[in-house]
């Protein structure tokens, strides 16, 4: 018993631990004054603030486009590989896995300083396209990194079998072999998108001037105290909360919803 | 009967295995082709190259007079049957059936009554909306075979299609088969590995092993007239012997002459001689061909399996002496300790470890109190290479110590010329304790004997078949007894329907009709 | 399916150029001098002479080090407790526990890590320490999480065969659990030091300007300085000693395994 009680109290501080910043935040964006230790009343001013704010509301703009963009290019060019590579010889799988495992393995600063160098020496500008354009880079080993597992579990018979019954390959694709890795692909585009969208470190290198997203713009503005991007964050912690929220709870509504249907 | 598909000189090799030697197959219109063989036979692989899932390194499939290594899978009118079924878990029966037809493009109204006609065809009328991933086995191989037919293949591809099925099942789907390739009047070449299920559903089997095709022929002609020793022991239960064949008709197994219908060898050949069970008669003794003993019986529903022994195996005969215990109680440490004389090849001294010695002692050491084992610090001895009595002295690190002899000796064989086996086995000694406590006597008695047996001319070695004591292991009293190692005889399987008694001696009998001689097998 | 197979060429071709090119590129900058244009090169070690001259990117780099090694092993002092008793309680709180863990990964980490600036702002801590706040608050999440998932795999019926074998409960953890759970420690390794060691926003956020770790003089040498070659040199060194230090963690656990 007394084991349990220690083990509780152990558990409950580490959440608190891993809150508290996030409570933090919430609470002093709608502190009244700039301080950001002591909470002297309630205000909307810092939220006002940010709305104000041109180059905050463009870096969500860029964040959320960017990501959004990253990841429908990249499941669709994620998908299309990991497919093929399932089917490759061995020495070829091996080898696009290694490669693969390279930005993953890597510390980001490297990819991010690699990309840097290739872009200049290609005479990119930095900017949109560059940004948007290491995201897909780095978004694809893991999109395929979550389809792969799907790829193995699939019956290899199953392509053969849509062939057999008069497919061309690409009905087979698209009737069969897609439809059946659905979650992984899902699982793979939800993977990219919080990478696309929290992601600093490879944007802070490859990004150009104007041209800013969340965490960018988070760390460019810590040298001046600015208590908008707690409001800032509260919006974000907000809004992935709400989404984590509709993703667990809408399959188990579902679910309760089919049992209710076939009990009658 | 028209050719339809012809093999020819079929070569297919993965990362440098050759899994077919060069196929040359004829399969003809509307015909049940089973292609048998263990796993690794190359049998499917071949079916996956004419199902155009493979290609072939070498040779070509002639498919209708035309070649087809080229068309594509999806281009050839062959369907497949799946070994796991390969049914679309995100589509439901109907949709699975009607997957191929929808391919094609065809209209909805003509598409349903096909399907329909189908489902009704293989007994899944009324399943059209369930979930195939929540069908039975049974149900969703139903589903598959629908799923190819409604496609109106000229030829329908089985691999292992029954495998996932459970025995009743099987029998069922086996009949079911049958009847709906003679209904559809469509060629179906079948994959098992089930020597049973390519009896009774087939117009022609193909024996195959190691990438090439050893027998072709009709269930009859296979079953009966096996080419050699590989088909005769995949297809049913058989009796092969080594014999020679002194001149046509005359076979010679079991140092006896036989008459025979078979001729064509070369006078004198070494031969393999196949007798199947149920060719063979039981009759009273000394009026068949062959008297010998029954030595088990065992009902098998239609009919009984009766083995009888024709020749005794190699024997060999040892003494187990059972001794009192003589545990060495030292009460000032509190620490018992024990071990056992045992008997030692003179071979064998040279090599011996003390762990060895400890083991073939069964030495122990342990705490009289808590029964916890101490282990034994160092032991003193001086075996010789010399027949004689040595003693070994076991020490613990307290002083406790116990004395056991080492009994060496010179082994002792027993050559058996009838049946060019040698055997040996040593003396065992054991305290009344150890052989209480043994879990399994007939294995322990080997071990402890270090009872060996092997073929006089090649070396290798023969299993000991049997362990014959006349004593109760759980009742042993001290004394002396005798224990026979036995290996296994000259054995005749027979299928009757009398019943027959165990021990009984009985003549067995069989006529020139009932010899099937073949040639021996080239190895490889 | 060869059909299929082709889907995978165009990527071979993209993650070549996109993927391998630009780590070479790292590798032609740092053996090269400043101010070469791509046709006329000049292969040099001076930047790799540069570095371990200078007594201050040496103490830099052991920093870098010392900061890792101490962030990891917090991580695994407190995250393994923390995954054992997950692990201990009932399926359904299992759930609930790693959705609350999980649940802070997804907000981004410079939101994160900003939040704890504001915190520690006026605690009067030592910069080191508010840097280590921030280490183990980012990578704590991973190490639980890895071992929770070896922990939670395990095959429970080993346990009650370590006990039916005889070991009392302390055993059962020392000499079943324990040592069944080490791939996962490992693992976690991986997911904390590694980010840990090239970590520079953390560092920068918490430590004020001050503080200065390896992945800081990389961020410093490509952004202000603009001495890309030098700063590829350092990032070079960076990556070879990550290699070596992940080489010996695996060979611990493959040794571990060997045995």
């Amino acid at each position: 018993m007394k084991k349990k009680v220690i083990s509780q109290a152990y558990l409950i501080a580490i959440i608190a631990f891993f809150y508290l910043p996030i409570i933090y935040v919430v609470v002093f964006s709608f502190n009244d004054s700039r301080s950001l230790t002591n909470f002297t009343g309630f205000s909307l001013r810092w939220y006002e603030q940010m709305f104000a704010n041109r180059t905050m509301m463009e870096s969500i703009y860029y964040t959320i486009v960017i990501a959004v963009l990253a990841t429908i290019i990249s499941t669709i060019v994620g998908t299309l590989a990991a497919i093929g590579l399932s089917k490759s010889r061995r020495i070829i799988k091996e080898t696009v896995t290694q490669i693969n495992n390279l930005p993953m393995l890597n510390p980001e600063i490297v990819t991010a300083i690699g990309l840097m160098l290739f872009f200049t020496s290609l005479n990119i500008q930095f900017g949109f396209v560059t940004l948007l354009l290491a995201h897909i880079i780095f978004c694809i080993p893991y999109v395929m990194l979550s389809i792969m597992p799907k790829l193995r579990q699939l019956d290899d018979n199953l392509a053969e079998a849509a062939l057999d019954l008069g497919c061309t390959p690409f009905q087979a694709l698209v009737k069969v072999i897609i439809p059946q890795i659905m979650p992984g692909i899902v699982s793979g585009a939800l993977i990219a998108f919080t990478m696309s969208f929290d992601d600093f470190v490879i944007s802070y290198f490859v990004t150009g001037p104007g041209i800013n997203n969340i965490s960018t713009y988070v760390y460019s503005s810590v040298k001046r105290i600015n208590p908008s991007v707690n409001a800032l964050s509260t919006i974000i912690v907000v809004g992935i909360t709400i989404v984590l929220v509709l993703v667990n709870v809408i399959p188990l509504i579902k679910e309760r919803k089919k049992k209710h249907e076939t009990n009658y | 009967m028209k050719k339809l598909i012809e093999f020819r000189n079929i070569v297919k090799e993965f990362d440098g295995n050759i899994v077919l030697k060069g196929i040359d197959l004829d399969i003809n219109e509307n015909e049940f082709v089973t292609l048998l063989g263990p796993s690794g036979c190359g049998k499917t692989t071949l079916l996956r190259i004419l199902g155009g899932f493979l290609d072939q390194d070498e040779g070509e499939v002639i498919f209708d007079g035309k070649e087809i290594s080229k068309v594509p899978a999806y281009k050839r009118p062959i369907n497949t049957v799946f070994q796991k079924y390969a049914l679309f878990p995100h589509l439901n029966v109907y949709e699975n059936v009607a997957f191929g037809l929808k391919i094609k493009k065809m209209s909805k109204d003509l598409i349903k009554p096909k399907v329909e006609r189908m489902l009704q065809l293989v007994g899944l009328d009324g399943f059209e909306n369930r979930d195939v991933t929540l069908l039975s086995g049974g149900q969703q191989q139903r589903v598959a075979i629908a799923r190819a037919l409604v496609n109106e293949p000229d030829v329908l591809l089985l691999d292992e299609p029954l495998a996932a099925l459970d025995h009743k099942l099987r029998k069922e789907m086996q009949h079911e088969l049958k009847r709906i390739q003679e209904e559809e009047g469509i060629t179906f070449i079948f994959v098992t590995h089930d020597q049973e299920e390519a009896l009774t559903m087939s117009d022609k089997i193909v024996v195959m092993r190691n990438g090439n095709i050893e027998q072709v022929g009709t269930p009859t002609e296979i079953y009966n007239e096996p080419v050699n020793e590989y088909v005769a022991n995949f297809i049913g239960e058989s009796n092969i012997l080594d014999g020679v064949m002194k001149q046509d008709y005359l076979v010679s197994f079991d140092d006896k002459d036989y008459e025979c219908v078979d001729f064509g060898f070369r006078n004198n050949e070494r031969v393999d001689v196949v007798i199947r069970p149920e060719d063979i008669d039981i009759k009273p003794k000394g009026q068949g061909k062959l008297n010998g003993q029954v030595i088990s019986v065992l009902f098998k529903g239609v009919h009984y399996e009766v083995v009888v022994e024709t020749k005794k195996g190699a024997s060999k005969t040892i003494t187990l002496h059972v001794l009192k215990d003589r545990d060495v109680f030292n009460a000032e440490k509190n620490e018992k300790m024990h071990a056992t004389d045992f008997t030692m090849d003179i071979e064998d001294v040279e090599e011996i470890t003390d762990e060895e010695i400890i083991k073939r002692a069964n030495a122990q050491a342990w705490d009289s109190e808590t029964n916890e084992d101490i282990s034994i610090a160092n032991l003193e001895y001086n075996i010789e290479a010399k027949p004689g009595a040595y003693p070994v002295i076991f020490k613990t690190h307290n002083g406790t110590f116990i004395t056991a002899n080492v009994n060496v000796v010179e082994p002792k064989i027993n050559k058996d010329m009838g049946s060019k086996i040698g055997i040996q086995a040593f003396d065992v000694y054991k305290s009344v304790d150890e052989i209480r406590e043994s879990m399994a006597i007939s294995f322990d008695l080997k071990t402890w004997a270090d009872a060996y047996a092997w073929y006089l001319d090649s070396e290798d070695e023969v299993e000991i078949d049997d362990v014959r004591f006349d004593f109760d292991p759980n009742e042993i009293e001290e004394g002396d007894y005798p224990v026979t190692f036995l290996t296994m005889g000259r054995e005749y399987k027979i299928h009757t329907t009398e019943q027959q008694e165990e021990g009984s001696i009985v003549s067995i009998d069989f006529g020139p009709r009932d010899i099937h001689v073949m040639s021996k097998m080239v190895q490889g | 399916m060869k059909s299929f197979r082709r889907l995978v060429y165009p990527y071979m071709v993209w993650a070549g150029i996109f993927i391998v090119i630009p780590m070479l590129l790292i590798v032609l900058y740092a053996f090269t001098r400043e101010g070469n244009s791509t046709m006329t090169l000049n292969f040099t070690l001076d930047n790799f002479i540069r570095f371990f001259q200078d007594e201050i990117f040496i103490q830099v780099l052991i920093r870098s080090l010392i900061l890792a090694v101490i962030t990891t092993v917090i991580c695994i002092l407190i995250g393994y407790p923390c995954a054992y008793f997950i692990a201990t309680l009932k399926p359904n709180s299992q759930g609930v526990m790693v959705l609350m863990i999980t649940l802070p990964m997804w907000i981004n980490m410079l939101v994160r890590t900003y939040a704890w600036r504001g915190i520690l702002l006026e605690t009067g801590l030592p910069e080191e320490i508010k840097v280590y706040i921030g280490m183990v608050y980012n990578f704590l999440p991973f190490m639980i999480l890895q071992i929770y998932t070896s922990l939670s795999k395990m095959d429970k019926s080993l346990l009650i065969a370590a006990q039916d074998l005889g070991c009392d409960s302390r055993q059962v953890f020392t000499k079943v659990i324990l040592p069944l759970s080490i791939p996962g420690v490992i693992s976690g390794i991986t997911l904390v030091f590694l980010p840990a060691v090239s970590s520079f926003f953390i560092p920068k956020l918490l430590g004020g300007g001050s503080y200065v770790l390896i992945g800081n003089l990389i961020e410093n040498y490509f952004v202000t300085t603009g001495d890309w070659n030098f700063g590829s040199a350092i990032s070079l060194i960076m990556t070879v000693v990550i290699l070596i230090s992940m080489y010996f963690t695996r060979k611990f656990d493959y040794d571990k395994e060997a045995r």
